[in-house]
């Protein structure tokens, strides 16, 4: 080996070193017996994970974070995929016009996407509703559904569908029966990740916050403020667990590789 | 009798555009321009004056000179990082660059919380990190204090960022064409010459892009900062602390206008940086 790359391998292990420590402290942490959140830890138990159980804010935002996410993902879904099935075969100048106005939701501070949409909204008359946060967080999770089915459906050549056609099967039954199998793993993979982004979400959830609407990461955030214990990273550690099962679940369905390429 | 209305083929296909660019411009565009429009508006008239304010207020154009010199500083680590690490991982890392990725993506699934807890429980006064330096390796005779400083609010930032370069600057490495190495290899280049003068150059539109990204992130992001603190006046925090104690809605308006204008501006020289790509 040469000796610029022995120098090479060091920093990619230091690098890795630096990505997955503070990760890894909070989920040893998840563990611990003291009552503190300390590193090394003392002893090893699960209260902190029955503690937030017992948190009845941790319960009742952890089931709106879980329902805003299926609503904002399916929603995604019937808007996106329609548009996705039409722009992946779009050759004009337009079309490229058209995915970069639906995909610039990803480029806009979100900070500003939820101040905006606070005022917005209560002109409208929705406030602070789950309604409203499912119509924000769509925004935020359209783009993710519509970049990934639009990244499998250009890579299915036009002619299974059009054989279908000539061998006399109407638009709908091509549709059933030939594109959305052939797109499937698209819209598995563009829900995964719509629904992981819609249920991280804070800097726009934070504006919708109200008894009734408070997502887990905005409960998660408030606690923080007045407390520093173990339970928080016991969450953490849950999310995360659902995040790898949801990423290897994606890989299976989809390759992890064409995802990282299709940021 | 019913009208009869004929499509054509490409108008109706065109039509499944519809849902999504209405929704998008109901709800996305509206809430932006509204929001806009109420920093031009002053006693039911329409004014500039709080632009004027705002841009000759000594205080408010450092605001911006820190969020724009913060997001180049983060921008300008993760490349730095990145490109090594993305070079190991298209050419070097062979049977390891599944595990690599993984590593690169499972951070990306952790919340924002999580991992400034992290920080936080690492660099705390009887941290890991003191007890390192203090007892460990004693380089060190008294705890240094980490928390809340410039420093490590910038790291907990490039933590955040720094897979995205990766992943960008990777995907341009693996387009590189590996003959016109091979070539200059041949034709008697050093290894470090051949990188410098034919591997960097032609990589060179990809890390744009990949900085671009990661500033415009950068550009947006206060979590971290609300909570790791370190002394930064930036857009995104102010107009978060507008929002929650000051409660001046215009002057919040006026700031995320200034901030979606930077981010408009970014995304315009992304899209001319990839049309120059041919992608």
């Amino acid at each position: 080996m040469r000796l610029s790359d022995i120098a090479l391998w060091v920093f990619t292990l230091a690098f890795f070193i630096f990505m997955i420590l503070p990760i890894a402290v909070v989920v040893v942490i998840s563990f611990t017996e003291a009552g503190y959140a300390a590193f090394p830890i003392p002893g090893w138990s699960l209260k902190w994970f029955a503690r937030i159980f017992e948190y009845e804010p941790f319960i009742d935002s952890l089931i709106t974070s879980l329902w805003l996410g299926v609503v904002a993902t399916v929603a995604s879904c019937l808007l996106g995929i329609p548009a996705a099935l039409y722009l992946s075969r779009a050759r004009s100048g337009w079309a490229t016009v058209i995915t970069t106005f639906l995909l610039s939701p990803l480029s806009m501070p979100m900070i500003v996407i939820g101040f905006a949409s606070l005022f917005f909204l209560s002109a409208l008359g929705f406030g602070i509703s789950f309604l409203s946060l499912a119509i924000v967080h769509t925004v935020i999770c359209l783009p993710y559904v519509i970049r990934t089915v639009a990244a499998v459906y250009r890579a299915v050549p036009p002619a299974y569908e059009e054989a279908a056609m000539i061998l006399g099967a109407g638009r709908f039954t091509t549709f059933r029966e030939v594109t959305l199998p052939l797109i499937r793993p698209g819209i598995a993979a563009g829900s995964l990740f719509s629904f992981l982004t819609s249920f991280d979400n804070l800097p726009v959830s934070y504006f919708f916050g109200s008894a009734q609407t408070n997502t887990l990461p905005v409960v998660m955030l408030a606690y923080m403020e007045h407390q520093f214990d173990p339970s928080i990273a016991a969450l953490s550690t849950l999310q995360l667990l659902l995040a790898i099962v949801a990423l290897v679940v994606a890989d299976r369905l989809y390759g992890i590789e064409k995802m990282t390429v299709a940021t | 009798m019913m009208p009869t209305v004929t499509l054509s083929n490409g108008a109706r296909r065109a039509l499944l555009l519809a849902p999504a660019l209405i929704f998008l411009a109901v709800f996305f565009v509206m809430p932006l321009l509204d929001n806009s429009a109420r920093s031009f508006i002053r006693e039911g008239g329409f004014t500039l004056s709080r632009y004027t304010d705002f841009l000759t207020d000594r205080f408010y154009l450092g605001v911006i000179a820190e969020t724009v010199i913060l997001s180049a500083a983060v921008t300008a680590i993760s490349v730095l990082i990145a490109y090594p690490v993305a070079y190991v991982l298209v050419r070097k890392a062979g049977g390891f660059s599944g595990l690599m990725i993984f590593f690169l993506i499972a951070p990306l699934l952790t919340s924002i919380i999580m991992r400034t807890f992290g920080w936080q429980v690492l660099f705390a006064r009887r941290g890991l990190v003191n007890q390192w330096l203090v007892n460990d390796l004693g380089l060190l005779d008294a705890p240094l204090r980490w928390l809340n400083t410039p420093g490590l609010a910038i790291a907990a930032l490039v933590h955040v960022l720094v897979p995205f370069a990766v992943l960008s600057i990777a995907s341009v490495l693996q387009g590189v064409d590996r003959r016109l190495e091979e070539g200059a290899l041949m034709l008697g280049a050093s290894r470090i010459r051949t990188f410098f003068e034919v591997t960097l150059p032609l990589t060179v539109d990809g890390i744009g892009t990949g900085a671009i990204l990661v500033f415009m992130i950068a550009n947006g992001s206060f979590v971290t900062l609300v909570l790791l603190g370190g002394g930064f006046q930036t857009l995104p925090l102010l107009i978060y602390q507008q929002f929650n104690t000051t409660r001046d809605f215009a002057l919040a308006s006026t700031m995320s206008t200034i901030l979606l204008m930077i981010a408009l501006a970014c995304l315009w020289l992304q899209l001319r940086l990839l049309r120059r790509q041919g992608v």
